[in-house]
């Protein structure tokens, strides 16, 4: 774009998570193999069950092959020169926060997240999770008075195996995907959240993922189960340090609301993307799946994606209920060089079941941002209504932006809408702004933020603030 | 993903691949390469020897099953002959006024005993086989399972110039499956493939400012293949209206390339329908190699019975100021199938293009499917670039409102239908209007 040359010469905000914590980390031997399956199942004393799902998904991860149709470039990674394991050392879970390592707490403290729980002010209960292993959990007890269950996984396998075993891998079955299988076999940690029978969760619970060490990839398993009547709003957020190299990080969330349950889960991913080069950065390649079991129960997402060199992930939602309801509310930005192909996957299979997607892609530099979107209506969901919007913008003249949405309807009696369009920041707007006295850069923040209204409208209060200043920052340099 | 198929015949050939059985069987069971596509013929059937069957695992493939297809011909070298019905060839309506029609089956000459009218003459000897695959090549799809099959067996092109306007339609008219190519071929499992498949190939190069009204008719019956492959040339500032009309009946099969490279300031109107195929697969491919042109693609098409009825279509624009309207229609009923997938590219260069495309989608039956599938990448970013997708049955408040005139649900139901259907077939050249399947579809409807 022809105006205001000079924003062109800002130079773009820095990662200002890209520090690396200097604290001594137990890792194993790089490399994967059945044995260090075992051996990861062995440090965290896990019962015979575990191991037996381990070990089958390393089988079924053995015979498969990365996936390619993706519209994303990356060099091939190499999965015998990683870490599969890496945890700060330090003992067994703490009883309070005085214990744990005050480099880790300062580490959470810079990342802007309390962990202590008497400065906190804002009624969220916080699960963090350093390189792979869970660290602290606050607000445990105030959540139990109420029989709400919220640790990480590995607690819960000790404490609540048969809750583990009745509802892991149940969603995303260990074979299901190549990534997902490598993340079955090998996951270290990652939170568990169970809200019995008719509890409304009291506050937002949330968990920050953090990725540490240079070479160790991140494979942590979210399990969020609501039964009859319950409901939780779930909040997620991720960075890492700048490396040169690339770290992988392959997560698996599977969330399951059986009858009028209702599971919010939102993420705001700010993983470490790389430098304007395209050196560096994450491989993200997650697979999240909500299963709405019961009848009229309600799922949904809302993600706003700004990290990562690769982001390949696909939120979706399984409406095996009668009027359950599926959402997927998403802005994914890209800038300098790199790779989004993000989207969802609403399957239809019950009566009336209903959808919504609204998806925001926002693609500067060289980057490419493409929404690959799956509608699925089975023969039996009767009565099915989807709605999907998905509009990209695009700032300069180098950068892709791509909509791949699939349809597929077997249900002559369901409604399926989907729309799609393209902009941009024009000339027009910006000036029409700036000859009311905004200053340039506040101009093109305020029309992005405009633009992904829809979806930050989703997101917790303190979420969105976060979210809208985000995206400034990474814009920033980029328009002009 | 789209070019993808001379890639997979690099890692064929780098592999020493075999040639698939069925591949195999099928060059075996032709006849030697010969007329004026001998050379054509040969590299057709060498590239299809390296190259594996199209399977469901390639993600341009993924819905189309193209088994029902590879049986028949397996048939052919093995069950004796049944005697074609002639219907399809001796029931051709008369030609509607004010056109010229020409029969094409891949191997007779299709101007025997006719006279082409004022603007358009043959391509020169020295002149075809340089233009041959050069459209294909410009929009990627001069390596596609579809279009080395008919360049494996067609032995006759039509390969015509259009210079200033001409004025009559041009009716090019296929049949397959009947007996319209004499009694040479009534030997040897050779002929019996040569019966069941009939290969078109046409390409037309319209000079500056040239304009030409062309309907393309590919009927097919019974066991049987309609192969079409045409390309265009729209010279600056031409245009070119294109229709077709393809319909089958039973285990007919369809596999058509449309590949049209356009110059800046030419037009392409293309409109099809095209209904009744056990199997049909139709990858329209446009290039705007400068931008600055106009293309408009309209389609409907209909899945019922167990059949499956699938278009691919792209369109790339190569400079800026280009404009596209596409609107694809669909019907699915019975346990047809009806698939979709409409690519459009627009490059950096592109800037200021316009480009909307509509899928809309009617699902009549609880066995049907519909998969449908925009595709848009977009670099350049001052363009609009809308597209849509609907996929519903008939509006039961519109089915309402004409019973509440006292309309019986049935009537309601097929003026609703041909509502839907209409707004692409009226576009379709007025020569279209004789054709009895054309007739038979907006009077069921």
């Amino acid at each position: 774009m022809s105006t205001a040359p000079t924003v062109g010469d800002l130079v773009s905000q820095p990662y200002k998570y890209g520090f690396v914590t200097d604290i001594e980390t137990e890792k194993i031997a790089k490399g994967l193999s059945e044995d260090v399956v075992r051996l990861i199942s062995a440090k965290k004393n896990e019962p015979a069950f575990l191991l037996d799902f381990r070990l089958r998904a390393y089988r079924q991860w053995l015979r498969m092959t990365e996936p390619d149709w993706a519209a994303l470039g990356h060099a091939p990674i190499d999965y015998q020169e990683l870490i599969y394991y890496a945890a700060p050392k330090q003992q067994e879970k703490k009883a309070s926060l005085d214990e744990v390592d005050p480099k880790l707490l300062e580490t959470f403290d810079k990342l802007g997240i309390p962990l202590s729980e008497q400065k906190r002010l804002s009624n969220v209960a916080v699960d963090a999770v350093f390189d792979s292993v869970s660290i602290a959990t606050t607000y445990r007890e105030k959540l139990a008075e109420h029989g709400v269950i919220f640790c990480s996984i590995s607690e819960a396998v000790k404490d609540h195996p048969e809750l583990i075993a009745r509802y892991l891998g149940t969603v995303v079955p260990s074979n299901d995907n190549f990534f997902a299988a490598l993340n079955s076999a090998v996951f270290s940690d990652g939170s568990f959240v169970f809200i019995p029978k008719g509890v409304a969760c009291p506050m937002e619970l949330s968990t920050y993922f953090r990725i540490n060490s240079g070479d160790t990839g991140q494979f942590e398993r979210t399990l969020i189960v609501a039964e009859e009547g319950a409901s939780v709003s779930y909040l997620e957020g991720c960075t890492a340090p700048m490396f040169d190299t690339n770290q992988l990080h392959a997560a698996v969330v599977e969330l399951v609301a059986l009858d009028d349950a209702s599971i919010k889960y939102s993420t705001v991913q700010n993983w470490y993307a790389g430098d304007e080069k395209g050196k560096g950065g994450i491989y993200n390649f997650v697979t999240k799946r909500g299963q709405c079991r019961g009848d009229r129960s309600h799922i949904s997402w809302t993600q706003v994606e700004t990290g990562s060199a690769i982001t390949w992930k696909y939120p979706s939602c399984v409406l095996q209920g009668a009027d359950s309801v599926g959402e997927f509310y998403s802005v994914a930005l890209t800038n300098n060089r790199q790779q989004a192909d993000t989207g969802t996957k609403m399957i239809h299979l019950g009566p009336r079941s209903r959808s919504t997607i609204v998806s925001k892609g926002i693609s500067a530099g060289q980057s490419s941002n493409s929404y690959r979107g799956l509608v699925q209506i089975g023969p039996k969901a009767v009565g099915a209504k989807n709605y999907s919007q998905c509009d990209s913008m695009l700032i300069g003249d180098q950068a892709a932006a791509n909509t791949y949405p699939y349809i597929r309807s077997q249900q002559p009696d369901a409604a399926i809408e989907h729309e799609a369009s393209t902009c941009r920041i024009s000339a027009d707007q910006l000036f029409y702004l700036q000859s009311r006295g905004i200053g340039f850069e506040a101009a093109v923040s305020m029309m992005v933020s405009g633009f992904c209204r829809d979806v930050f409208n989703q997101l917790p209060m303190e979420f969105a603030a976060e979210a809208d200043k985000l995206l400034a920052l990474k814009l920033e340099g980029s328009v002009g | 993903m789209m070019a993808s198929l001379s890639d997979t015949d690099a890692t064929a050939l780098a592999k020493g691949m075999a040639t698939a059985p069925w591949t195999q069987r099928f060059l075996d069971g032709l006849q030697a390469p010969a007329g004026e596509l001998e050379a054509v013929q040969w590299r057709g059937r060498e590239a299809l020897a390296r190259q594996p069957l199209p399977s469901r695992r390639d993600e341009d493939w993924r819905f189309t099953d193209l088994a029902p297809l590879l049986a028949m011909f397996d048939g052919a070298t093995h069950t004796a002959c049944s005697p074609f019905s002639s219907a399809g060839a001796s029931a051709l309506p008369p030609p509607a006024p004010d056109t010229v029609r020409l029969l094409l089956d891949g191997r007779s000459d299709p101007l025997a005993g006719q006279s082409l009218p004022a603007g358009l003459s043959l391509l020169g000897e020295g002149e075809w086989p340089l233009a041959l695959g050069h459209t294909l090549a410009a929009t990627g799809c001069q390596a596609h399972w579809p279009v080395e099959l008919n360049q494996a067996t067609a032995s006759r092109c039509l390969a015509l110039r259009v210079s200033g306007a001409v004025a009559p339609t041009l009716e090019l008219v296929s049949v397959a499956g009947a007996d319209v190519s004499g009694a040479a071929e009534a030997e040897a499992g050779a002929a019996r493939i040569g019966q069941r498949l009939t290969p078109v190939r046409v390409l037309l190069l319209l000079e500056e400012k040239a304009s030409l009204n062309v309907l393309q008719v590919q009927l097919g019956h019974g066991p049987c293949l309609s192969s079409l492959v045409c390309e265009a040339r729209l010279g600056r500032g031409s245009t070119l209206r294109h229709g077709l009309l393809a319909f089958g009946a039973g285990e007919a099969c369809f596999l058509g390339h449309l590949a049209v490279e356009q110059e800046l300031e030419s037009r392409l109107e293309s409109v099809w329908a095209s209904r009744g195929w056990a199997l049909s697969r139709f990858e329209p491919r446009v290039s705007q190699a400068e931008g600055g042109a106009h293309t408009s693609l309209k389609a409907l098409q209909l899945a019922e019975e167990h059949q499956l009825v699938d278009t691919h279509s792209r369109v790339v624009f190569e400079g800026p100021d280009g404009q596209l309207e596409q609107l694809h229609k669909a019907i699915a009923d019975g346990h047809g199938r009806s698939v979709f997938n409409g690519a459009v590219k627009v490059p950096r260069l592109a800037q200021r293009t316009n480009a909307a495309q509509l899928s809309r989608n009617l699902l009549l039956s609880n066995q049907a499917r519909i998969d449908t599938k925009p595709e848009l990448e977009i670099v350049a970013d001052d363009v609009r670039c809308a597209h849509g997708a609907t996929v519903t049955r008939l509006q039961q408040n519109e089915l309402f409102y004409l019973q509440s005139r006292g309309i019986s649900a049935a009537v309601a139901a097929g003026l609703l239908k041909r509502g839907f259907c209409q707004e692409v077939l009226r576009d379709l050249p007025a020569a279209a209007a004789g054709w009895e399947p054309l007739k038979r579809l907006l009077a069921e409807a």
